[in-house]
């Protein structure tokens, strides 16, 4: 069993089944996914509480980051996909017809894996979200930036050198860098896919303070590799296993005392 | 022997082997175009040579050893020519620049060693270049002032300093003509062709052609005016003229307008020869050719290629790049985009004198006479824009090198990580923000590679250009003062097609082939310049994008 660490303040538990709608950030119906004929995704149903933060964990190729990349509407980019049921953000279906996909992802923003910054400054790359809605005032622009970037535990480190070449930063940084950028646009959801898989441990730790910080603002979903941090992080988990949701719970309990023998299987580590 | 082979030793002798035949290739063909370009602008010494022919008659022969060879007697004799009974078997000929063309039947001639009594290089021979005939080589022995002698202590000093006031009205001549009257001629073609338009519109009633014949009047009277100071400075330009005494005795006198520069060539140092040189050199890059292209500079001819490339990029690079972003980030991957994409790659193996013929056919013909009838239907019957020119030449090429700009962007296009295109997305940028953002600045580099590619390539093609608008000889530049400035319809001049045209259409070979030489060794120069200028951006921007790749 992995001990949930106690100085991490969780908030109490809610009831995942009932959430209210004032409660909920996201609801995810009976939401199918197929790649071609191959389907990667069954029957998942959850909400996701707002201004928490959830970690979907599972073995490789569970379908935990296809799941994440529903909810900001990434997998449009694969021409093969194709997706039924609905996910609800803050009560309107995203895969209506008439939703704008750029729109949608301004509200939902993401953090990739591997560190993505752009070839331009660090400042450019902190403004890229916002000079693309046009906006083009000197002061506001600052403002942002320093907001972000402090938002982002980044500031005091890149502040004398706001407009280098990003690549000149470290990796820890970098993704920082790109949370920065993230949440530069003042999204509702915060879409973390596996951020410290390419980091090394102190700038995993790094984030994951980070991570604790962000929550009070945005909605988190985290996916990770790692159950010590999905234990560190997450108020809820969600055990996901061959493109099915198995078990989602607050941590706590999905930790301690799992309801299924697969999730305890899992988190024992006798397989995954 | 069996290990040696399982070292893999051979096979680093043969790659090495490779590159430095290579090597030496390319070295020693720039160094031979450099060393026979170059020197032919290094002031040679002149010689006089006593000759003796085999009746015993004694002449004199002044002029620059250009070239020496060994003959067999044998052949020589065979040529009908006689020699002396005590000859060897293999004679040294030379041949030798005498100049003077007006007064000898040919400026260059061989003579063979057993003619040469004597050799001297008496350090009083001045060599004259002139503005037409070519040199003159000879003593001098006086000066001339309106036909009447000028006494000077110093002839030498007095030689330059009149021959310098000849050049300086003369450069006042020939600002004037190409400045204020070919701006006049300019401006009265145009009023004649505003009035030709009026005529066809049926609009040219009494009142404008009292009008027009009006700025006609004040044009030709402005006209007169600037004639008559050309003809002034002309005048005053043919004061003088210098007495020269040249290898057969006889003196002349030479008019100090048509002489461009003197200089005594056995009486410099080392450093007067090499500031001659650098200033020979100068000429040759600045100013226009002279007696059909066998003397005087390349200025035009350098022009003209720098001209046409860059208009080449400037066409070239907007439709290359647009077309390998549809082919490669918008059009469906399917068996039509691939036929496309293998169409495109053929297109580069097509010979380019196919292109040219295409270039005559549909733009210069179908395109530029069609412009001609909506456009410029004043002008009709002479072509405007239905003729070759400047702007065809440029297309055709653009065409030629179409697929080279197309094959590198889609490269760069696809060496992008899709880690940030998905980064440009998920901030909420469409696929257009995002290609216009991130992608194809990323992809410049390699958009510059494919423009390298190009230029390369399109400076050194001459064949489709002698179809679509190169010529021998262009009177004007296709840019200049006159509004508005840039003239794409005029043709132009070519390195290229200049080395051809010096090379084998010249009606004086043995002065046109240094020239060949020095000719091709500027096209090399300007092709690299060319080349290491957008190299260098190309660098520049590498280093700004150094993106993903660690």
């Amino acid at each position: 069993m992995i001990s949930v660490s106690a100085e991490t303040a969780k908030a109490p538990a809610l009831d995942l089944e009932n959430l209210t709608e004032a409660q909920t950030a996201l609801e995810i119906n009976d939401l199918n996914l197929y790649y071609g004929s191959k389907q990667a995704l069954y029957d998942i149903n959850m909400k996701i509480p707002k201004g928490q933060v959830t970690a979907f964990i599972g073995p490789s190729g569970c379908g935990k980051s296809t799941l994440l990349r529903c909810i900001n509407r990434m997998n449009d980019l694969v021409d093969i996909c194709r997706i039924e049921g609905s996910i609800d953000l803050h009560g309107t279906n995203i895969y209506d017809r008439n939703v704008d996909v750029a729109a949608l992802r301004r509200r939902v923003g993401m953090v990739f894996q591997r560190p993505n910054p752009f070839p331009k400054s660090i400042y450019e790359n902190v403004v890229y979200g916002l000079r693309l809605q046009g906006i083009k005032d000197r002061r506001s622009l600052d403002d942002a930036v320093e907001r972000s970037l402090r938002g982002a535990a980044l500031w005091d480190e890149v502040k004398d050198r706001l407009h280098d070449n990003a690549f000149g930063l470290s990796g820890g940084q970098q993704q920082r860098l790109v949370i920065a950028r993230a949440i530069a646009i003042e999204p509702e959801v915060l879409l973390l896919d596996e951020p410290t898989s390419a980091l090394d441990p102190i700038s995993t730790l790094t984030i994951e303070e980070l991570i604790n910080e962000l929550k009070s603002k945005y909605t988190v979903v985290i996916v990770t590799h790692n159950m010590q941090q999905a234990a560190r992080v997450s108020d809820q988990t969600a055990f996901m296993y061959m493109g099915e949701l198995i078990e989602y719970a607050d941590t706590n309990t999905l930790f301690t005392t799992p309801r299924l023998k697969k999730t305890e299987d899992y988190i024992t580590g006798r397989y995954g | 022997m069996r290990n040696w082979f399982k070292s893999g030793a051979p096979w680093i002798w043969m790659t090495g082997g490779a590159v430095s035949i290579s090597l030496v290739a390319v070295v020693g063909l720039l160094v031979l175009i450099a060393w026979r370009g170059l020197s032919f602008f290094w002031p040679s010494a002149v010689y006089e040579f006593e000759l003796e022919e085999l009746n015993g008659h004694r002449h004199t022969v002044i002029g620059e050893l250009y070239d020496s060879e060994q003959v067999s007697a044998e052949r020589i004799l065979s040529s009908g020519v006689k020699l002396p009974d005590d000859h060897e078997d293999v004679i040294t000929r030379y041949l030798l620049k005498t100049g003077n063309r007006e007064y000898v039947d040919l400026d260059f001639r061989w003579i063979m060693e057993t003619q040469i009594k004597s050799q001297s290089a008496p350090s009083e021979i001045a060599v004259f270049e002139r503005s037409t005939n070519g040199n003159f080589y000879g003593y001098v022995v006086g000066l001339l002032e309106n036909g009447e002698p000028v006494k000077a202590q110093d002839m030498r000093n007095e030689l330059f300093q009149r021959m310098e006031r000849a050049i300086e009205l003369n450069d006042k001549a020939s600002e004037l003509q190409h400045g204020p009257i070919g701006k006049i001629n300019y401006e009265l073609e145009r009023l004649r062709l505003k009035e030709r338009s009026y005529e066809l519109k049926g609009e040219l009633d009494d009142a404008a052609k009292a009008e027009f014949e009006a700025q006609r009047q004040a044009y030709h009277d402005q006209y007169l005016g600037l004639e008559k100071e050309l003809f002034d400075y002309r005048n005053q330009a043919s004061r003088d003229a210098v007495i020269v005494k040249d290898m057969d005795g006889r003196e002349v006198a030479l008019p100090m307008q048509k002489v461009l520069d003197v200089h005594f060539p056995n009486d410099m140092g080392f450093f007067a020869k090499f500031g001659r040189w650098v200033h020979q050199l100068y000429k040759f890059v600045s100013d226009d050719p002279r007696e059909a292209n066998t003397e005087g500079g390349v200025f035009p001819a350098i022009f003209g290629t720098v001209f046409m490339v860059m208009l080449m990029a400037v066409i070239v690079t907007p439709l290359g790049v647009v077309a390998a972003i549809y082919l490669h980030e918008y059009a469906k991957k399917g068996p039509i985009t691939k036929m496309i994409r293998i169409a495109v790659i053929n297109l580069a193996g097509v010979p380019s004198i196919v292109y040219g013929v295409f270039g005559l056919g549909f733009f210069v013909y179908m395109v530029g006479g069609s412009l001609d009838q909506i456009f410029y239907p004043e002008a009709l019957p002479s072509p405007t824009f239905g003729s070759p020119g400047v702007i065809w030449s440029a297309i055709t090429l653009a065409i030629l090198t179409l697929p080279v700009v197309i094959v590198s962007t889609e490269e760069g296009l696809s060496r992008i990580p899709s880690s940030v295109r998905q980064g440009s997305l998920a901030l909420g940028a469409t696929k257009a923000e995002t290609l216009w953002r991130i992608i194809v600045p990323m992809a410049s580099p390699a958009i510059m590679t494919g423009l390298i590619l190009a230029v390369a390539r399109a400076a050194g093609e001459v064949a489709p250009l002698m179809l679509v608008g190169v010529v021998k000889m262009a009177p004007t530049l296709p840019l200049d003062g006159n509004f508005p400035y840039f003239h794409l319809e005029r043709k132009f001049m070519h390195l290229g097609f200049h080395i051809y045209d010096v090379g084998f259409q010249s009606p004086n070979v043995e002065a046109a082939r240094p020239l060949v030489y020095a000719t091709a060794f500027l096209l090399v120069t300007v092709i690299v310049g060319l080349n290491m200028a957008a190299i260098a951006i190309r660098n520049r921007l590498r280093e700004k994008f150094r993106a993903l790749d660690q």
